[in-house]
């Protein structure tokens, strides 16, 4: 699985990811469209899919753990779940989830680990290719391509960028440089919230504008950006490096809560998780492998974690079961 | 004195009005008076003044023939409705498009940014997008809110044009 990898970057960022908003020809935009042309959207897809490495799968066939696991894993939108007419168009290892019938007609994303947006865009494209050659989207010279919300005319296109930046924040850097990245039409926004508090300074960076500007412009500018961060994430970490047995402590009592814990939350397995992260990105830790952490980030999510263990659990027994699993993984 | 609507031909018909104070003529030749559907000159203008505020209520409330949407809709979901919205409400998206985009125009799908070097261009071409280039660069301006500015590049593009 792609969220798994390490990739290109890796030490400051999770994942790449694009998403192309689209609109097919004729039919309303989902918030207003009756449940019958819905249907017949999925039906057109599915029926243009047939034989191909995509599968369709609808909402309603999905078991509700399953679908708030992709929530968790950011490939389905929270406002996606209540959709009982929504679909989901996937490869084998989800890193091409297209959501039908959510804000737009078709939101198709493409994910990788890492700093991969190149990547991302090529693989997007060829799959949207492939769609395009079949059924015709709404768009026109005028303003590109039409999507439900004014923000994603154009190019229908976002590009996010997942970093981890606890360095700069350590240093006190972080405030002044997202704020000034938001200055120039970049969107920043904590990983688990709408705020930029951020939980564990994780920052989803993408880009604002999209409209009269070429889809390799906003990439070029956003890698631009995101370059720019990672080399200054970079510096701080050396900074704290040096002569500082506070961090170096903090960084193994994390990993020594982790391997020891008997009960554990998910906020808390995620917070220790991510400065263990840190410290083997530092090579102050050795011995734990940077996939570990990286999987298991993923898999101690609530429901990620109900759906790995076959088991509807709650609340105390989840944490020992979680804690457990990742005694087990590192 | 030439028709105040056509501009062409002579006015046969004045209009005199005062309301509040606030002293108004108008004059119109038979022919554009009879067009805007006024036979009886000494009712001229009673229809008239009852059609403006119909006439603005329209302006303000477009509906999307395809889809029914208004502009409220729009203010209530911050969605559209459908692709044809995008023409009904036309008028008012150059302007909400700026504001979100800084740019109201996309460029031309699939295609490679439009600046080519000029040494392969033709005369007329590179007057072309001299010209594209300058509009470009007014569409910034605005969004910057330099208006002078832009209406220096506006009278040059005129000058380009004109030649």
């Amino acid at each position: 699985m792609w969220f798994k990898e390490i990739s290109k970057d890796s030490d400051v960022v999770i994942s790449s990811r694009i998403r192309f908003a689209r609109s097919i020809k004729g039919y309303n935009f989902p918030h207003i469209l009756t449940t019958e042309k819905k249907k017949e959207i999925i039906s057109l897809l599915e029926d243009k899919l047939k034989g191909t490495d995509y599968k369709v799968l609808k909402m309603s066939d999905i078991d509700d753990l399953t679908k708030l696991s992709l929530i968790e894993k950011h490939i389905i939108s929270k406002e996606f779940l209540n959709e009982s007419m929504g679909a989901i168009i996937t490869n084998e290892d989800n890193s091409i989830v297209t959501m039908v019938n959510e804000e737009d007609h078709l939101r198709m994303q493409a994910f990788e680990a890492g700093f991969n947006v190149d990547k991302c865009y090529k693989k997007l494209q060829e799959f949207e290719n492939s769609i395009e050659s079949k059924i015709e989207f709404s768009k026109n010279d005028k303003y590109g391509y039409i999507t439900a919300c004014p923000t994603n005319v154009g190019s229908g296109m976002r590009v996010s960028v997942l970093l981890h930046l606890p360095a700069l924040a350590k240093v006190g850097l972080l405030n002044k440089l997202l704020d000034q990245a938001a200055s120039i039409g970049v969107s920043v926004r904590g990983l688990y919230g709408e705020n930029t508090s951020g939980v564990g300074h994780l920052y989803q960076i993408s880009n604002q504008k999209t409209l009269g500007m070429s889809d390799k412009d906003i990439i070029s500018g956003i890698k631009a950006i995101i370059t720019s961060i990672i080399e200054q994430e970079r510096k701080a970490r050396e900074i704290l490096k040096k002569d500082n047995i506070k961090f170096e402590d903090d960084v193994y009592r994390a990993y020594g809560i982790l391997k020891n814990a008997r009960i554990i939350s998910e906020e808390e397995a995620v917070k220790l998780l991510l400065t263990l992260r840190l410290g083997i990105t530092m090579d102050i830790i050795q011995d734990v492998k940077l996939e570990a952490v990286t999987s298991l980030l993923v898999d101690i999510r609530s429901y990620t974690l109900k759906t790995i263990l076959k088991e509807d659990i709650e609340g105390r027994e989840e944490n020992i079961k979680r804690a457990e699993y990742i005694r087990k993984e590192i | 004195m030439k028709c105040q609507s056509c501009g062409k031909r002579e006015a046969t018909v004045m209009y005199k009005e005062n309301i509040n104070g606030a002293k108004q003529e108008i004059y119109l030749c038979e022919n554009c008076a009879n067009k805007m559907g006024f036979m009886d000159f000494s009712s001229i203008f009673s229809p008239m003044f009852v059609s403006i505020p119909e006439f603005m209520e329209m302006e303000r409330k477009p509906i999307c023939k395809n889809c029914g949407y208004t502009l409220d809709d729009y203010a209530k979901t911050g969605l559209f409705g459908c692709e044809k919205c995008y023409e009904t409400f036309e008028d008012t998206l150059d302007e909400l498009f700026l504001k979100l985009h800084g740019k109201n125009r996309h460029i031309k799908l699939g295609e490679k940014p439009k600046v080519k070097a000029k040494s392969t261009l033709t005369k007329n071409e590179s007057k072309t997008q001299e010209i594209e280039e300058l509009k470009e660069k007014i569409q910034e301006l605005i969004a910057e809110e330099k208006y002078e500015e832009a209406a220096v590049i506006r009278d040059k593009i005129k000058k380009i044009e004109g030649k």
